[in-house]
């Protein structure tokens, strides 16, 4: 891959923590202009990535540059472009949310004030009080001010999300949408599937320290097996629902079908409508389903 | 006062310099207006007169003198309550500017502009040396007023200096604390361990005044050079001075490469 089109590329990146495992040679490319979700568990190794990236911990392992520069030589020049938000964000809480934007401002310099102006009211931000009486939403909506306030070209945000209430992650979609019409690249972090959904382009998955797939968001769909029960009006046969192509699992109890469905829904759907349907349920795919078809295809692989 | 690193740190500690400031000009206040008292109260001075060499060693050079103003304040003040509030100062914001803010958790926060470790340390290091300089100013203005103004015999001068080798002691130790909170963002232990320096140092200088195998290492310890040249009665001694800025210089330069090539920590 050409330089200018990775924001970031890792070889093989490591990080031990003494012993104790933080992630195993991660190669990872997030292109120029795409939001790239970046999701696992709690503890997968998400966070670890994101500080390495930062410089903020150093590679046991491998290497990484961001806009083609290495993050161990060239942290400051990074920085310079990048817009962080802290997976558990902690402010000054002596100051106010004005005070902490302007130092933060002043540090990086040739901040548009109108622009942060707008920002903040756009996310409906506690401005005037002391950091420390804001509640966890509100500290949040500083974070997301301050990482986009100098309009960067790389926003790296960890578990954006955390303590916004309904609405405000609505704005912040909006946010990141716009980020991406503007040219800036977006790698954010998460554990909830249904959030990366809305607004990745591609997704890494990352499980105990490795990464395990990059994917665009549709194919990670396809793969993902969706719990589905439909409940008919009658008792029906089971052998009509056996050996359609993605359909596993089936069980038949009198008139309720449960099964396991891999990709489309299709066909099940069409052979179901052949009979009085009066309910369907289905489970969107968990995240720890998601993984555990890849970890499942991973071990078939070794096989 | 948002302007950098530097003036955000120093507006940080506005209150808490304020509240030192208003202990030590007390501590100065007080102790100048009591001293007419104490120098006309021959009972006192009998009394230090009869106590064992040793004892009187552990105060000041060995002479205690209070119907002269230089041993009064040498003892009093500059043998022991003076460098050890700056000292305690001192510690506290070592300890805290780096290793403090890790544990808070702004420290990423704070890295992830483009600003340098290398200059955090030094911007750090800066408002360490002036609030501490300027408490001992502060302290070294009202004692000068109270002795003039009670007419009390002692050079404002050696005054200055006296006050400026406690400055340089307290610097070491908080220079120290702030080299540990470089090297591992633990502010217990950085606390810990410039404290217990502190006070093992200190016991090292004042028992090796008494205990012969012990007299061997009392350099060793930065009391030592800050007791020995009796620096209110013979001004600054250059030699005991350089100590002190070479240990200073030291643990600041190391700082800087220790915090580079670390991990932070969440």
């Amino acid at each position: 891959m050409n330089a200018n089109d990775a924001i970031v590329h890792t070889s093989k990146l490591t990080k031990f923590y003494g012993k104790r495992l933080g992630i195993e040679e991660v190669d990872l490319d997030v292109k120029r202009g795409e939001v790239f979700g970046y999701l696992g568990p709690n503890g997968a190794g998400k966070t670890t990535t994101i500080r390495t990236l930062l410089d903020f911990i150093h590679p046991t392992g491998g290497s990484a540059t961001v806009f083609g520069l290495d993050t161990r030589r060239n942290s400051i020049e990074i920085h310079r472009h990048v817009g962080y938000l802290q997976g558990e964000l902690k402010l000054y809480g002596n100051l106010t949310g004005k005070d902490l934007l302007r130092y933060l401002g002043n540090l990086r310099g040739g901040i548009d004030w109108n622009y942060v102006k707008k920002l903040a009211s756009r996310l409906d931000c506690e401005l005037s009080r002391k950091i420390s009486t804001l509640s966890h939403g509100n500290k949040q909506k500083l974070g997301l001010v301050q990482a986009f306030m100098h309009k960067p070209e790389f926003l790296v945000l960890d578990e954006p999300t955390q303590g916004l209430d309904p609405l405000m992650q609505q704005e912040f979609y909006r946010l990141i949408t716009e980020a991406r019409n503007e040219g800036q690249t977006v790698f954010l972090s998460s554990h909830i599937l249904p959030e990366v959904e809305k607004v990745c382009d591609r997704i890494g998955i990352i499980r105990q320290g490795r990464l395990i797939t990059v994917e665009t968001i549709e194919v990670l769909k396809s793969h993902a097996v969706r719990q589905l029960e439909i409940h008919f009006a009658g008792a029906i046969p089971k052998d009509r629902f056996i050996g359609i192509s993605g359909v596993r699992d089936v069980v038949v109890e009198n008139d309720m079908l449960r099964c396991n469905v891999i990709g489309s829904l299709d066909t099940l759907v069409k052979v179901a409508a052949g009979f009085e349907v009066v309910n369907i349920l289905s489970h969107e795919p968990s995240l720890e389903e998601i993984f555990m078809t890849y970890y499942n295809e991973d071990k078939n692989n070794v096989k | 006062m948002l302007n950098n690193v530097f003036l955000k740190t120093l507006r940080d500690q506005g209150r808490s310099l304020l509240f030192w400031g208003i202990g030590l000009v007390a501590m100065a206040v007080i102790m100048a207006f009591v001293y007419p008292t104490i120098k006309n109260m021959p009972s006192v001075t009998q009394y230090l007169e009869e106590l064992p060499a040793s004892v009187k060693e552990m105060f000041g050079a060995g002479i205690i003198d209070y119907t002269s103003p230089v041993g009064y304040f040498s003892t009093e003040l500059f043998s022991f309550m003076m460098p050890l509030l700056l000292l305690i100062f001192g510690i506290g914001f070592g300890v805290s500017a780096i290793a403090g803010e890790e544990e808070k958790g702004t420290l990423d926060f704070l890295l992830s502009n483009p600003v340098p470790r290398w200059l955090v340390v030094v911007e750090k290091f800066g408002v360490m040396i002036v609030s501490m300089a300027l408490l001992a100013f502060v302290f070294w203005a009202s004692l000068a007023i109270c002795v003039s103004a009670l007419g009390i015999e002692i050079s404002l001068l050696k005054l200055a200096e006296a006050t400026i080798g406690a400055l340089m002691l307290a610097l070491v130790f908080a220079t120290f604390s702030l080299f540990l909170g470089c090297l591992k963002g633990d502010r217990g232990l950085s606390l810990g361990i410039s404290g217990g320096l502190a006070v093992l140092t200190y016991l090292l200088n004042t028992l090796g005044s008494i205990v012969n195998w012990l007299k061997d290492y009392r350099f060793l310890s930065p009391f030592y050079h800050y007791m020995q040249p009796d620096t209110l009665k013979n001004g600054i001694d250059a030699g005991h001075m350089l100590v002190f800025l070479g240990l200073i210089v030291v643990f600041f330069v190391i700082s800087i490469p220790v915090f580079e090539r670390r991990d932070i920590a969440v």
